[in-house]
Formats: structure tokens, sequence, C-alpha cells
């Protein structure tokens, strides 16, 4: 007994000391020293600047620019590898969200009552290697075509279906876009079916930029071209320039572009034909000679190659121990991120089909004890209507019908009472229907923080959650059929700093789907719908705001930044599909050797563009 | 022999048959949601997703794409031979990724597998030998925290220590033995020596317990009263008996390791055929799934075929007819 014990204590002084040791590694590791701002003399070309990536890439459409609909994926596109007739500056906050002209003259002539707009393209643009030929506009209608050719699966066309013409083509009913027109090839125009005040937004998107048919025209289905991306931005991918691209025999024998696996690196290189003159350094700067990124199964050893110098930077989940062990580190980079994280009510469900129900639970759950399972201020700011205010252009800041986190019983017991779900009008809901309400919740850490605060908050007015912990817990919600009442797992972001990219594929009742269905609270549906898509439960009168989606879409500037401010308010406070909690932060760790770091609010990722690094 | 390797191999097939049956069914019956959503991007139309289903033949049968699977193993795809397909995720040819995978785990299960063998057989003579002395209870210390700690726990410790803090070795990562052997063993050394952490604990209390055993078997007494040598009573005798379940062990924990060494190649991001095992189910890869479930299970029945085989060299009573 006496040796067992003895041998206890000698592992149990063993594990200690590891456990020490680990811990020494958690400590923030503070330098004391800013990364040089821009201009500063540190600042130069040259270097490579590493990246890696947690487990996967995670792309969508095998980096296909057509349809790749990966927001990372849109930062290496916009920042280095394709360029668009109209872009951005890459920095970040508000104007970062400007558009400026990119591979056309200015950001268009607008004419025909906002309907058609006229481009002009730059001289001195080119393809990089192999083709290392100017481009045209006669390339850019191409893109469009081949957003418009079903079978390649543009994830994201539907924005393009606004110009004249374009469902014609994809439906196989037209041989041609007649909606763009392109007089000689320096010139192309864009004539809608209506005005649309986010149409220079939706040009900036990848798939937008050129293509060139001879190489992206061999590649009829998704997930393929991905690997031959042929640049037209400052930098290409390496081994473009042997690449045999005089048939699509040569090309397809060649299993892609060498510098660019498919899976788990890519490396960009200088593209030998991109002409800066034809740039504007406020766009980009192209200080390091290379970029790599690289897949790593494990995250620790992420942030331990950051910490270390081995790699520039990093693209996984910060947890809240990662933002603990680097809180107050000027490696740690905060931006807006553009997103809303959210508790969906899927208003055909009960106790969920009573607006009072909906407003209940708003004003009694404590937003700041759910951020604090993200990490507290440094994950985000509390969310209080549903669009992040720089989306609405600050149009709503201040805006907080339920309150500022904390919660508020009082209130959520009076708009209980008011409930059908609260018989004796006591502010307690006393249905059946708010008893082991089934709710979906993620599998990350933060989620799971959720847990307790979420089962507490709600019991206090009669709603007692059965709480549900799934890995992939996006297909049950997803999945009409499945009449899951409520879900703490979903979160949106901008594809563009347009409000419609929030509250279209959202709340839009023309776009539920049976599956992959993104309109959780079933905004809009109809019994027919409902009928269709096996949705069981309360379908008659459930609200809609497609009429209001419809009306906002025609404006522009202003007009149409109030319109969508108004119909958050209306959201918010009168239909309350949701509980908005966190506006998330992009974060991101960065490592010392980093020279200067830059945020590109587009893509919501770092400003490759701008970044440098030490020689 | 021949007729009975024959025999052995015959069933092989039927094995593999039932396993990728029973594989392909799992994935086509049970995932609760379609691995095309995965690819239909955020904003998902109908049209969209039928396309996607349409693009990777899911919206075919079972038995139609169960038959194309079997038809391309057979006979080859346009990658070559054996047919295994494309990765819903990223179009690489799965024979591709295996081919690149293969020798990451292969060097991984060979190294630690040669660590683990030594240093457990010998572990357990010592401690067979030295019963209920200090070496014994030490070694036993030992195979305990071998078995108890963790392999992530101890994984993310070794780098701590030798990588991060000492930069003794190369960190994580793999590189290619062709390309440079040094920096190939550099890279593995501390994953050879964290996985054969545990396996040597294991292998030193059975060989502690088998030998044990065997020295108190009559024939023992036999050599002993025959006037042998007790060097030559423990190793010929002796740990020749104690051996034969060592080997059987030894070859389906190989086997296993070769779709299973999980925890070990995502700490020290081998990316081998274990992490793509797993990553592949989480993405609802099914073609990748189904690849290294192939190359698995051809692994354990193979393994278990040479093991049957040594058997009857170790054990003169055991013979194949």
């Amino acid at each position: 007994m006496r040796n067992r014990r003895f041998a206890a204590i000698v592992l149990a002084v063993a594990v200690a000391g590891l456990v020490v040791a680990a811990g020494a590694s958690a400590r923030p590791q503070h330098s004391g020293k800013a990364t040089a701002k821009a201009g500063s003399s540190r600042v130069k070309a040259g270097g490579i600047f590493r990246t890696e990536w947690e487990s996967s890439f995670d792309f969508t459409d095998g980096f296909d620019p057509t349809g790749e609909y990966l927001a990372e994926a849109f930062g290496i596109y916009s920042n280095l590898l394709v360029r668009t007739l109209v872009g951005y500056n890459h920095v970040a906050g508000a104007p970062g969200n400007v558009i400026v002209p990119d591979l056309a003259t200015n950001t268009g002539v607008i004419t025909n009552g906002g309907k058609t707009y006229t481009f002009h393209l730059k001289d001195g643009i080119k393809f990089g290697p192999p083709l290392n030929r100017a481009i045209t506009s006669k390339d850019i209608l191409w893109a469009f075509e081949r957003i418009g050719t079903k079978s390649v699966g543009a994830q994201y066309g539907f924005y393009y279906d606004a110009i004249k013409g374009m469902t014609a083509f994809s439906a196989g009913k037209s041989k041609v876009i007649s909606g763009i027109k392109t007089p000689d090839l320096k010139t192309i125009s864009f004539t809608l079916t209506k005005p649309t005040g986010d149409f220079l937004y939706r040009l900036s998107m990848p798939a937008a930029g050129p293509q060139p048919q001879e190489v992206s025209g061999c590649f009829t289905q998704p997930n393929q071209y991905g690997r031959y991306v042929i640049a037209s931005g400052p930098y290409m991918i390496a081994g473009s320039d042997k690449l045999n691209a005089s048939s699509c025999d040569t090309i397809k024998a060649a299993g892609g572009i060498s510098g660019w696996d498919g899976e788990k690196t890519m490396d960009l290189v200088r593209n030998p034909d991109y002409n800066p003159a034809t740039d504007s350094t406020k766009a980009r700067e192209n200080f390091p000679n290379e970029f790599t990124f690289t897949v790593n199964s494990n995250a620790d050893d992420i942030y331990a190659r950051v910490t270390r110098g081995d790699i520039e930077e990093e693209v996984a989940g910060e947890t809240p121990s990662v933002l603990r062990q680097y809180h107050g580190s000027p490696q740690l980079h905060i931006n807006d991120g553009d997103r809303t994280w959210y508790i969906t009510m899927n208003l055909t469900q009960p106790p969920f089909d009573d607006v009072h129900v909906r407003r209940a639970l708003n004003f009694v759950v404590n937003r700041e004890a759910l951020r604090k399972s993200w990490g507290g201020a440094t994950a985000g700011d509390v969310a209080t209507h549903i669009a992040p205010d720089a989306i609405l252009n600050n149009k709503l800041k201040g805006y907080a019908p339920y309150g500022n986190g904390q919660g508020n019983l009082a209130k959520a017991k009076a708009e209980m009472k008011l409930s059908k779900y609260d018989k004796n009008h006591d502010g307690i809901c006393d249905a059946s229907a708010c008893r082991n309400l089934l709710t979906i919740t993620g599998d990350r850490e933060v989620e799971k923080g959720f847990i307790p605060v979420l089962s507490q908050n709600p019991k206090s007015i009669g709603i007692v959650i059965k709480d549900r912990v799934l890995k992939d817990a996006y297909t049950p919600i997803q999945t009409t059929r499945n009449n899951i009442p409520l879900s703490t797992r979903p979160g949106w972001g901008k594809d563009y700093a347009d409000a419609l990219t929030f509250f279209g594929p959202l709340f839009d009742g023309r776009n539920i789907i049976p599956q992959g269905n993104t309109n959780y609270s079933l905004l809009g549906i109809t019994p027919a719908i409902a009928k269709k898509d096996g949705v069981k439960g309360s379908v008659t009168d459930v609200p809609s705001i497609n009429a209001d989606l419809d009306k906002c879409s025609l404006l522009s500037k202003d007009p149409r930044l109030n319109c969508y401010a108004a119909l958050d308010k209306k959201l918010t406070t009168q239909i309350v599909p949701w509980v908005p909690y966190l506006w998330a932060h992009a974060l991101s760790v960065s490592s010392q050797n980093v020279t200067k770091f830059m945020f590109d609010q587009f893509g919501g990722t770092i400003a490759y563009a701008h970044v440098a690094v030490k020689s | 022999m021949v007729v009975y390797i024959l025999r052995r191999l015959l069933w092989a097939v039927v094995v593999l048959l039932a396993v990728t049956l029973i594989t392909f069914f799992i994935f086509y019956k049970l995932p609760p949601g379609d691995p095309a959503l995965r690819f239909v991007g955020k904003q998902p139309t109908t049209e969209s997703i039928a396309l996607v289903r349409h693009n990777l033949g899911l919206d075919q049968p079972f038995y139609v794409q169960y038959g194309k699977f079997l038809k391309a193993i057979v006979l080859g795809d346009k990658y070559g031979w054996p047919g295994l397909g494309y990765s819903y995720d990223s179009s690489v040819p799965i024979r591709d990724k295996i081919i690149e995978k293969a020798p990451r785990t292969l060097s991984l299960i060979v190294g630690a597998s040669i660590l683990w063998l030594g240093l457990g057989v010998l572990v357990g003579v010592i401690s067979a030998i030295k019963r209920r002395t200090a070496v014994d209870r030490i070694a036993m210390g030992f195979a305990l925290f071998g078995i108890s700690a963790p392999v992530f726990w101890l994984g993310l410790m070794a780098l701590f220590i030798f990588w991060y803090k000492l930069s003794l070795t190369a960190g994580t990562g793999y590189t290619p033995i062709t390309e440079s052997p040094t920096q190939w063993a550099s890279h593995l050394i501390l994953p050879w020596i964290v996985l054969a952490l545990l396996y040597a604990a294991i292998y030193a209390r059975m060989v502690r317990g088998n030998l044990l055993d065997a020295m108190g078997e009559d024939y023992i007494r036999t050599a002993r009263a025959k006037g042998l040598s007790e060097r030559t009573v423990i190793f010929h005798h002796g740990l020749r008996a104690s051996l034969a379940p060592i080997v059987t062990m030894f070859g389906l924990d190989i086997a296993l390791l070769v779709g299973g060494a999980v925890i070990t190649e995502t700490v020290f991001n081998l990316d081998g055929l274990g992490f793509m095992a797993v990553d592949s189910v989480f993405r609802q890869d099914l073609p990748a799934t189904l690849g290294v479930v192939l190359v698995a299970t051809f692994a354990v029945v193979f393994m278990n075929l040479v093991v049957d085989i040594l058997y009857a060299f170790l054990d003169p009573r055991v013979r194949y007819g």
C-alpha cells in the first residue's frame, strides 16, 4: 500500500509539473512593442507572409471565383488575385466599404434612371502568366456568362439576376445576356431590369472579375477552375507560368497550378504582368514577395507558431482562452465583423407564434452574460437590433428597445402577461408549449457557455428549454420539416456592406426552401409553402416583410439606408423573429514579424494588400 | 499453406465488400443532412441543391451509387486504378490523396511500433524477472503513466517542452524522407515517442503477465530440472511462449493505426490517413471516407493473415493445411 501511495505521489508531482509548464504557455506574450503603423520606416517590401488555417480552408467551391462563397476567399481574391471593375481600398471601418475604381477608370456612369452602368477599362491591365495578355471587356462579359451557366454553380449568382436578360440566359432561352454590352474592348455596360441601389457592390464581388475564357471555359462544373485561377491582381498562384494553356486538354492534364494543391497549401507569388500604375497604393501596396496559406490541424500549434514567429497570421477560432492570452497585446487585432449572432425563434411553433412571448424572451435574456461566454467585450458588442450598426451607417446607433444587455425581468413579465400562453396573467407562461422547448445548440465552446444562461433566464417567465447540443446544428434548423422552435446556433455576416445581404436571405418568405433554408423564423411563410415544405404549426397569418424588402431594394444611398433602418426597427419590435445578442468583432492574432497590419472591411479579413513583414 | 493463404485472401475480398457496403449504407441512410448542402453556399436554392446532388451523383438510387463505386474499384476510373473517385470537398482524386497521405501514417506507425515493441518487451521482461522489486514497481509505474496519460495531452506537453521551449525538434508537420531524412526524423520523433508510450505501457504489462504465467508452467520446471541456465530458460522457453499473444496484438495494433492514429496525427499536424478519415466524416465527404475505410480494412485483413502465418513459425503446434 505504501509503495502504491509513493507511486501515486510521484505521478501527481510529475503531472503537476507538466500542468505548470502548460500553464506557462497560456500567459499573455506581451512584447511591449506595437507593430509599426503605415509609413513607418520598418515597413519594407519583401519577405513571405505565412498564414495557417485551422483544419481546412473550408472553401465552398474549391476556390473557383464564380462559385466560391467564403469570406476568407473573398479576402484573398480581392486583395491579391482577382481585380474587379470596382473594388475597395482594403481598409478597416466605414472607409473600407466605400467603392473605388479598380480595373475601371471610374465607378461607372449611371444613366437610364439608375438602370444602366457604363465602365471603361484602364490601359495596361493584363492577365498574369501563362496568358500574359490584355484584359478586355469580353473577359468581364465571359465572367457573367459563366455566372449564368447553371452547371458551373455560381453560388451567389442571384445577385446578378437584376441584369436584363440574365435569367433568360441562365434558363437557356437566350444565347446572350441582353443587358450586357461590350461596344469595344475597353467598354462594358450593364442594363438592369430595375434600379438596384447596391449594384456597384455586386460588381465588386470576385465572381464579377474578368476571367479568360480560354482557361475557365474548360471547366463547366463546380469545384474545378479553382485550381487554375489566372491572376488579374498583383499576385498569382505560384507555378502559373508553368501551366500549358494551349488547349483544354493540356490545362486539365496539369491537374491544377502547382502552387495550390486544392486542399492544404496555397502559395501566391508576384504577378509579373501586374502594372502598379494601373492600381492605387491606397488600395494595394503589395509589400511581401510571397503569401503562403497552409492548413494545420492543431489550433494550439497555430497560435504557438504565431507567438514564436514561425508564421505571421492565423485563421483559427479565437477561443476565450486565446483572447485571454493575447488580451491587451498589440498582436491581437480587433475590428468590426459586420456579423450578428442571434437566437432564432420559429414563428410557426408555439409559444413563438405569439409576438408577446417573443418580446418577453428578448426582454429576459441577459445578452451581457451570453457575450461573456464568447470572451467578453473583446468578442464583440452587445447586439440590440438586427443588422450591425455599420451596415446601416449608424442610423440605428444606440437603438436598444430591449435594453442594453442585462435583461429586464419586469418588462419581460409585463409582456408575457399579454400572451395567450399566460392564462392567469401572472407574467409566467403556464401553457405546456413553454415546457421542454427543444433548443438546438452548436457544440462550440462559446455555445456551451450559453446553456446556463438560457436555462435560467427564460425559466423566470415560465419558458423551460430542453437543450440539444449538436456538432452540426445548422442542418436540423435548416430543414423546415423538423419544425425546430428555438436555436442558439445562427450567425450571419454580410456579403457586402448593404442591409439587403441581411434582410433578403434571412427574412424573405419567397426564399423559404425545404432544405438549406436560412429564413429560420419562417417569416412570410404561406400555408401553400408550409404544405410543400412539411411545416406543421401556426402557418396562417405569419407576418411577412416581402413588400418592405421590394420597396427598399429599389432605393439607393440615404433613402435606401433609411428604408432598411425602418425595416430593422419593424423587425426588432413588431415582428421579433430573433433575440440578437452579439455583433461579433473580427479578431486576428499576428506575429511580431508583421511590421504593418491592416484590416479589410469588405472581406472581413486581413488586408493582405497592405500588410508587411520583416524580410 | 498456399491453399490456406488463397482461402484467406478470398475471405478478405468478402470482408472488404461487406465493409464498403455497410459504410456506404451508413452514409446513404444515416446522416441528418444532405452532403450537397455543403457545396451550395450560404444562400442555396432548391435548384442549386439539385444541381450539386446531380453533380455528385447523389440523386441516384443507393444500389446505382454503390454499383458505380464497385465498378470503379475493379476497373479503375479516370484517375487510375483502383478507382476511388474524387473528394466532394476538394475535387482531388482520392487515390492521389491516399498515396500522398499513406507515407505520413506509415512513417508514424513504423517508427512508433519499433519503439513500443522494443521498449514494451524490455520493460515487461525486466519487470517479470525482477518481480516485486523496486525495479518492477518503477517499470509498472511507467506503464501506469503510459496507459493513463491521454495522447493529446502528452503530445501537447511534448511539443511545448521539446519544440516550443527547447527547440530540440522540428515541431509539427511532416517532411518526406526523400526530401530530407533528418527533417523527416526530427518531425516524427515526438509523435513516435508519444504514440509508442501508450502502446509500450500496454505491451510491458502484457509481456510481464504472460511471462510470469509461462514461468510457472511444467515445461519450465522441466527445463530448469535439466540444468539449463536461467537465461536460457527465460529467453528460449518462457519468452518464446509468451510472445505469441504479443504478435497477435502487434499485428492488429499496426493495422488499426493505419486509419486510427487520429489524435497523434491531429496534434502533430501530420495530416495522415487517420486525420483524413475523421475529417472526411465531419465533412460528409463519402468518397474520402470510403477510401480510408478500404485501406484500413485491407490493412486489418492483411495483418491478420501475416499474424496467422507467423504463428506457424512461433508455435510448432500450429500447422495450416
